[in-house]
């Protein structure tokens, strides 16, 4: 079987032109290490995904409260006392996330979510 | 069972395009006509097609061939359809696909891409070494020194952010009038800051690379990637819908 049809207009091929090929390769193997090979269905792989899917809710629902105290916080509307409160139970929020994440040996990226054209989540 | 690999969709295409030409694991291409469109396909017995390097180049020589004389509108790597789906699909979304490829007819899609260092754009980005006190009264305990730093934190990324949307931005000045459509994934947070495609008109590919090759000379902070004349991935119905 021939590859090409007789008389046709030799194919496009694309080139790619880059003057930092060792930085865009890297780049790009890092895109691709973060793909899995295949998807496991089995229990722990289930489980995984299932903590991954709440720790990813909860680290949204954690990113939001902080924003908003900050906005509170530099609104003036609280108290030293108050944002000093705050403050301490976000950063106890925070740890207890980073104990969560390490249980399940999940890393800050595996829980990034690709919003659309809101951007990323993380 | 046998199923259709699927290539790519045009409503210009000529039998003689594919005529006695092979696609993947050495399968003859064929058209597959309904209506006003038609899709370039080989049969392929499997389940699914491995993503191998041999296969992956296979269905970008295939779409290369037809771009070689038209402009289609290029599926997915791995998309395999038996008869019957493939007929739903183009008689369902026939208007849809008619009208992306008269978007995109005359063009190609060219690409580029920017890496920039994350942490040098951030230098000077809205940072400061003292923030003051929260209020005149802070106590300035550890609860209010982490919510000073989740405050910094923001400033950057804001910052950041705003970067990475003025770098878009000059991208899209640079290309004035020669791309025709434009689809960019801005990432601030990422090293890889700006994934831009653009529908240039055939024969201006090389006035495309130019005009970036002339920002990056300019702006020795970014590395730039380029790539193309690619079939149209970037343009096709869906963006079409959205937008």
């Amino acid at each position: 079987m021939k590859k090409f049809p007789p008389d046709s207009p030799e194919p496009v091929e694309p080139e790619v032109e880059t003057e930092h090929a060792a930085v865009f390769a890297e780049e790009l193997r890092r895109a691709a290490d973060a793909l899995p090979e295949r998807i496991n269905v089995d229990a722990q792989s289930v489980e995984q995904g299932l903590a991954k899917l709440v720790l990813t809710l909860i680290e949204l629902v954690r990113r939001l409260l902080e924003k908003q105290a900050v906005r509170r916080m530099e609104g003036g509307d609280l108290s030293p006392e108050q944002v000093e409160e705050l403050g301490l139970a976000l950063m106890k929020l925070e740890e207890k996330m980073g104990e969560l994440k390490a249980q399940f040996g999940l890393e800050d990226e595996d829980l990034n979510l690709d919003l659309g054209p809101v951007g990323k989540l993380i | 069972m046998t199923r259709l690999y699927a290539y790519c969709v045009g409503d210009d295409l000529a039998a003689e395009t594919v005529e006695g030409a092979s696609g993947v694991a050495g399968s003859p291409l064929v058209l597959f006509r309904r209506g006003p469109l038609a899709v370039v396909a080989s049969p392929f017995d499997g389940k699914a097609v491995p993503a191998t390097r041999e296969n992956v180049l296979e269905h970008s020589r295939v779409n290369g061939l037809v771009l070689a004389r038209t402009t289609p509108l290029p599926f997915r790597f791995g998309t395999l359809v038996d008869e019957r789906r493939l007929q739903e699909h183009l008689e369902r979304n026939e208007a849809a696909l008619l009208a992306a490829l008269g978007r995109v007819r005359g063009c190609v899609e060219m690409g580029a891409k920017v890496i920039w260092d994350a942490a040098a754009q951030s230098e000077g980005g809205g940072e400061s070494e003292d923030e003051g006190p929260a209020s005149p009264a802070s106590p300035r305990g550890a609860g209010t020194a982490f919510l000073l730093a989740k405050r910094r934190a923001l400033e950057g990324a804001e910052a950041l952010k705003g970067r990475a949307e003025e770098l878009a931005a000059l991208l899209a000045a640079r290309l004035e009038g020669l791309a025709r459509e434009s689809s960019v994934e801005v990432n601030p947070a990422g090293s890889l800051v700006v994934r831009a495609a653009h529908l240039v008109a055939r024969g201006r590919e090389a006035e495309y690379r130019e005009r970036l090759r002339a920002l990056g000379r300019e702006r020795e902070d970014l590395r730039l990637m380029l790539s193309g004349p690619w079939p149209p991935y970037s343009f096709g119905p869906q963006r079409a819908e959205r937008a």
